[in-house]
């Protein structure tokens, strides 16, 4: 493969359709799209708003295996309702329910996937107003609907409840 | 923040930043904070300036000169077989023990 080919982005729909097409499984994935996607401009600057950490790593599940740093694909550690953490605290998140490049990577620092010790780094030095109390844990349901109609609801809840002026939503 | 930049400009969000990573490496490298607060960064300055939904930032860092994890995750070139029936035993595993998980978490 030449560095062209190399140096673009990965077809992640595309590479993961064909792979479990080789599988033998033959009702490929609909990935989520929506036609219109909502935009809001901000109301005050960064520098004074607070900030909510939405993420998509689990908290430890316990009786459900080894979901730390180089786990295989653990499905037991998944969660389906949306959870809220203490930002003061730093308790373990992991990503063993996703799937990661565990290739390439091993998810051994959890600010590589939740940054919240960035986000604390940024508060100290004024590049955002405040950090929310609470984290928020957005499951990765594969039902579209339970995603849009439960989830976010719930999610938005939260955020409001919490006076979020801004979330930032870390994918995994 | 993400790595799979297909996916998330697929779906459609107000704003994205992409880290051209391997996956579960979203917010930054691995035990380098420079780089992971450089990506927080790119996401606070998205959200200050992005006038349009769709807007994606791309970080202009790179993981390795080496760009093999590109060609090789979840690659099917090198599989015989047997290693594919395999990894279809496994995966029907993992989505029987999901299935489980799920229908206690809604039961």
């Amino acid at each position: 493969m030449n560095q062209t080919q190399t140096s673009a982005p990965v077809g992640y729909m595309q590479r993961m359709r064909d792979y479990y097409l080789a599988l033998g499984y033959n009702n490929p994935y609909q990935w989520a799209y929506h036609e219109s996607v909502p935009f809001q401009a901000l109301k005050k600057p960064v520098t004074q708003s607070r900030i909510g950490l939405v993420t998509t790593a689990a908290p430890l599940k316990a009786d459900a295996g080894d979901q730390g740093p180089g786990a295989p694909y653990n499905a037991a550690a998944k969660f389906y309702r949306v959870y809220a953490g203490d930002t003061a605290r730093d308790d373990f998140l992991g990503i063993s329910h996703v799937s990661y490049d565990r290739d390439y990577t091993t998810a051994d620092d959890i600010g590589s996937y939740f940054p919240l010790a960035a986000l604390r780094g940024a508060k100290a030095d004024g590049q955002v107003g405040g950090l929310s109390p609470r984290f928020y844990g957005l499951p990765t349901n594969r039902s579209q609907a339970t995603t849009l109609n439960q989830d976010c609801a719930d999610l938005l809840a939260m955020l409001q409840e919490d006076e979020v002026d801004l979330a930032i939503l870390v994918a995994n | 923040m993400g790595c799979a930049k297909d996916i998330v400009e697929h779906c459609g969000v107000p704003r994205f930043v992409f880290s051209d990573f391997p996956l579960g490496n979203a917010a930054g490298k691995p035990h380098d904070m420079a780089s992971q607060r450089q990506t927080l960064t790119l996401a606070l300055q998205a959200l200050d300036t992005a006038s349009a939904a769709r807007t994606t930032v791309t970080s202009p860092q790179q993981w390795s000169p080496d760009t093999q994890w590109k060609a090789d995750f979840y690659s099917i070139a090198k599989l015989s077989d047997e290693e594919l029936a395999q990894r279809r035993a496994e995966f029907d595993k993992i989505k029987a023990v999901g299935k489980e998980v799920r229908d206690q978490a809604e039961g």
